[in-house]
């Protein structure tokens, strides 16, 4: 009689172990259990801010009108003189990154045109890794810089300044985004062709001119990315805003003015040990998803752009 | 021989062209220069300030000016305490035999080398939590002033030279006076809480990289998955401690405790692990696994003896980076409850804790000035941790950089 | 070059392989990379203890029917396959079949050589101890490098890094490595293509040598070379079989046209 193929299979000893294959799955399942961890992550995350952030809402002291439209935010008060308008933390949060961005966006963007363009294989070997260190300083270590280094000095400069001020806090801030800008954008300028560069060359073209005209243009779309991103840093950065630019939710757009943050008022809220259930403990929910929201909005931009790019040159 | 072919006009715009070229190349050199003048302004000013200037008065408790003796370098602790006893006219026998009072003597004294410009150039002092600071002032301030503050101390005032950071400071715990206050529970929480961490996110992070590098189908989950991670990373940090505060301290009941501080850190820099293994994973040449499969291997067989024994050296360097960071987070930790003050050091996952940055955190919110000194040396303490890591992490990635 | 083939082809056979002589029969195995076919209707036997060469064109499949056989295709994940290989009275493709096994007993040496980055002496114990090598493995490891004409070269480099060796004695470190698993079949495919004549030399000796152990089955680009050192050779191109015989009948005297343009050099 003819032997089946399993038959056959088991004769020489090529068939399908039950045991390498129970093993096999067993190894796969818990892999992916492991890399699962990020999506039950990110359910959690979701799920801990909008169900606490409902109860905010639902709560009959707080409307979503008031909400968005009220220019005081005074949740942790006693309730007679409470309001729950974000725009203070907001507008607050705004002038910080505005600094930021002011000081991070061209000492980043500089830095890497000298990185990416002109500095030497081993200067650049040399630098990057001191910009790391930069970008690995603890932000608490940024803030007590920035609260006891920067803010005396700034206050000889600038009349008027507050001790708790944005601009000492975006100062440092920007300095803190230089390396997230700088590092994206090297990259960004290293994928450009060499052909491309080349070509222009080839026409004339003087170093400037080749990397103004060529390069930039053509990476611009992952520098952009790198602003994005540096910009969701700064609106999501805790420990600066926390020692160095205050807790005093105001609405001003005077760089001067101690104001609150998102974060700084999380800080706040968390510090006071509000009971759970507490109004003051799911305001301090509500700013958090709305800080949640406004960075991933950035975040995903900014990969939708990085990733459109990295298409581009394949 | 160049002149007769170029014009004078022609030269004079070529010049200036050259010129103008570089001088942007020097604009663009001075964001770097002034970012490395940041971190180094930033060391400085630190290191500066672990230093300060005290003038100081005994306290009316103590019937002995100790310190106006001193005792040489080179003593021993138990040697500089056993004269400060006698001098004091106490039994040293008796306090340093007994475990109880030897603890409370502890913890009122402080055992440090200074420099006191009315006594022998550096010494130790043995310094007592009710002395009495009249006036805290900056290094610079005091090298400039110097004469003007001598001149002006009133009798039995001293005025020193206090370095903050000493290894007294190393064991010392969080203490109401600065001169009392040390950072020795923050670093054993520290300890505790990375531990953990690295227990928690190097298996699972390490696990879903090889699981994404290796096993996944490409299919909507796996980008689902990718999506995720690549958000997670962009989370600021704040955020993970409100998940700690909802999902560890209160769903889960662990309450401010170690455990509740390293499964918020974990889940931070999960994504970090993640991104660094997978880079890892995907820089071991495909031509290894061919040969590997080739050889009867199965993928377990593969993955295990041939991917990951290759790409340990870029995950340790990820991971390395990932602690650093974790070490150095204070945002999340205060949303999750940790405080700056605890009674005793962590012992377990389940005991209360502190951590380095929130030490730190606390010691800039107190109001006495010297806890800006205080925090400076904690500061030190916090930024050498990092600067071993980020050393073995550049050592790392240099030594393996591996052309195949 | 780009001659087509006609869909209906039939391989030509020149002094077919008999049965009893068969160790591995390709029976009618197409393959496709998602829409493209790779293979089509490939039907080819390989005797026991004896070279097999597959020469053709660049991209007319010999890569892809090679891997078939061990089934390292099963790793690119939009493979199909239709068609059977039967190995010693069982069915490669059966689903009761672990490709895993199957590639332990039929071995495979690369273009490139890769040795891994361990000690020599690893390298060839790694697939030994993979399955459980219960023996002596000094010895094992002895044998194989021995076999692969490697030993007298680097006894004395047992405990160095296997990349430290030259081009040549990489890829015998390679072939010990896959003798050391004791398969029946090794797949060579272009084995001597990164390496310089003397070392190509050497590694076509050896292939002469194992052939009384292993049955050998390699892809060559390099006409010289599937003369030298095969007993039969098969010519594809686009995906199919043209022509297979005793190497001297397909070189002196190839049946087929394209078979016979293409040896004479007149394209590939
Ligand atoms: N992983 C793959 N995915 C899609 N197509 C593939 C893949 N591997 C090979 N092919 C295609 O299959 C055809 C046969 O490839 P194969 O590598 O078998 O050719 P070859 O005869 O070995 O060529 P060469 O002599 O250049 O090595 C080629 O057209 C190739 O482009
Ligand atoms: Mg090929």
């Amino acid at each position: 009689m003819q032997p089946t193929p399993k038959q056959a299979a088991e004769a020489i000893g090529i068939n399908k172990s039950i045991s390498r294959n129970v093993g096999d799955q067993l190894i796969r399942l818990v892999l992916f259990l492991a890399a699962s961890v990020s999506v039950v992550t990110t359910i959690a995350v979701v799920y801990s801010l909008s169900a606490e952030t409902i109860s905010f809402f639902l709560d009959p002291a707080v409307s979503l009108w008031e909400f968005l439209t009220d220019r005081r935010w005074t949740p942790l008060f006693g309730e007679s003189q409470r309001y729950f308008g974000i725009s203070p933390l907001i507008i607050g949060t705004l002038n910080v990154t505005f600094v930021a961005l002011v000081v991070g966006i061209p000492l980043g963007l500089g830095s890497a045109i000298y990185l990416s363009e002109f500095a030497t294989a081993r200067t650049r070997r040399t630098i990057m890794p001191l910009l790391e260190i930069l970008a690995g300083i603890p932000t608490v270590v940024l803030g007590y810089f920035a609260l006891f280094f920067v803010t005396p000095i700034l206050r000889d400069i600038i009349p008027g300044l507050n001790l708790f001020n944005p601009i000492s806090a975006g100062l440092v801030m920007g300095f803190m985004i230089l390396p997230t800008i700088s590092s994206i954008s090297v990259d960004s300028m290293q994928a450009v062709p060499r052909a491309i560069r080349e070509a222009a060359y080839g026409l004339g073209a003087s170093r400037v001119e080749v990397v103004l005209k060529v390069v930039v243009p053509a990476a611009l779309s992952g520098i952009v990315a790198s602003f994005i991103l540096a910009m969701s840093r700064a609106i999501g950065e805790t420990m600066i805003v926390a020692l160095a630019a205050g807790a005093k939710p105001t609405f001003t757009f005077d760089l001067r003015e101690t104001i609150a943050t998102m974060t700084s008022f999380i800080v706040q809220a968390a510090k006071g040990d509000q009971p759970a259930g507490s109004i003051g403990s799911r305001a301090l929910y509500a700013v958090g998803s709305t800080l949640f929201l406004l960075t991933l909005m950035l975040n995903i931009a900014s990969n939708q752009i990085v990733r459109r790019y990295a298409e581009r040159y394949e | 021989m160049s002149v007769s072919i170029l014009s004078d006009a022609e030269r004079k715009r070529i010049e200036g062209k050259r010129r103008r070229g570089k001088a942007f190349v020097a604009v663009t050199a001075v964001p770097v220069v002034l970012a490395l003048l940041l971190v180094a302004t930033l060391f400085f000013d630190v290191i500066t300030d672990t230093v300060s200037w005290q003038i100081v008065e005994p306290s009316q408790t103590t019937a002995s000016w100790s310190f106006s003796e001193g005792f040489a370098w080179g003593n021993t602790w138990e040697n500089v305490v056993t004269k400060e006893l006698e001098a004091r006219g106490e039994d040293p026998a008796a306090v340093l035999n007994n475990p109880e009072e030897r603890r409370r003597f502890k913890l009122r004294n402080r055992v440090e080398l200074l420099w006191s410009l009315n006594g022998q150039p550096l010494r130790y002092v043995v310094s007592n939590s009710r002395d009495d600071t009249v006036d805290n002032i900056g290094v610079f301030e005091g090298f400039n002033n110097q004469e003007a503050l001598l001149a002006n101390l009133r009798d039995g005032q001293e005025l020193r030279l206090n370095p903050w950071l000493d290894f007294a400071f190393l064991s010392k715990n969080a203490s109401r006076s600065p001169l009392m206050a040390g950072i020795g529970f923050a670093f054993i929480g520290s300890l505790w809480v990375i531990g953990l961490v690295i227990l928690f996110s190097l298996p699972i992070g390490v696990g879903a990289a090889i699981y994404l590098e290796e096993y996944a189908p490409d299919n909507r989950f796996t980008r689902f998955i990718e999506l995720n991670i690549r958000n997670l990373a962009g989370v600021p940090s704040i955020v993970y401690g409100i998940l700690g505060l909802y999902a560890f301290v209160r769903l889960f009941n662990f309450e401010v405790t170690v455990i509740s501080a390293a499964l918020t850190l974990s889940l931070l820099i999960l994504p970090v692990v993640i991104i660094a293994s997978r880079e890892a994973i995907k820089a071991v040449p495909p031509s290894l696994r061919e040969a590997s499969y080739g050889l009867g291997a199965s993928k377990w067989q593969t993955v295990s003896r041939v991917v990951l024994p290759n790409a340990v050296a870029g995950i340790t360097t990820g991971m390395i980076l990932a602690v650093a960071r974790a070490i150095g987070e204070t945002a999340p930790l205060l949303v999750v409850g940790a405080a700056g003050f605890i009674p005793r050091a962590p012992s377990g996952p389940l005991s209360e804790y502190t951590v380095m940055p929130i030490q730190i955190y606390a010691w800039v919110g107190e109001n006495d000035p010297e806890f800006a000194n205080v925090a400076s040396a904690g500061i030190v303490v916090l930024l050498t941790v990092l600067l071993v890591l980020f050393g073995a992490a550049f050592y790392l990635r240099r030594r393996f950089e591996r052309s195949w | 070059m780009s001659q087509t083939v006609p869909e209906n082809h039939v391989t030509v056979r020149t002094d077919p392989v008999a049965q009893e002589d068969a160790l591995v029969a390709i029976d009618h195995l197409s393959l496709w990379y998602d829409q493209f076919q790779a293979l089509r209707d490939v039907s080819l036997t390989v005797p026991k203890n004896q070279v097999t060469a597959l020469i053709g064109a660049s991209g007319c499949g010999k890569s892809t029917l090679l891997r078939s056989i061990n089934r390292m295709n099963d790793l690119v994940p939009s493979v199909r396959v239709e068609g059977k290989i039967h190995y010693e009275g069982a069915e490669l493709y059966d689903a009761s079949v672990d490709a895993v096994e199957v590639r332990r007993r039929i071995g495979m040496v690369f273009q490139k050589p890769n040795p891994f980055p361990k000690t020599v002496y690893e390298n060839v114990a790694f697939g030994p101890r993979l399955h459980g090598y219960k023996g002596n493995m000094d010895e094992l490891v002895e044998k194989s490098l021995k076999g692969a004409a490697l030993w007298d070269e680097v006894q004395d480099k047992l405990n160095q890094s296997g990349l430290g060796l030259s081009g040549g004695q990489q890829q015998r470190l390679c072939i010990a490595r896959a003798m050391a698993t004791e398969p029946d079949v090794i797949l060579m495919d272009e084995p001597t293509s990164a390496l310089d004549p003397i070392a190509t030399d050497r590694i076509e000796q050896l292939i002469h040598e194992i052939k009384k152990d292993f049955t050998v089955i390699i892809v060559t680009h390099n006409m010289q070379q599937a003369g030298r050192v095969s007993d039969r050779t098969a010519f594809m191109h686009l995906g199919v079989l043209i022509e297979e015989g005793p190497t001297d009948q397909i070189f002196t005297n190839p049946q087929h046209e394209m078979t016979e343009n293409y040896i004479s050099g007149r394209f590939g």
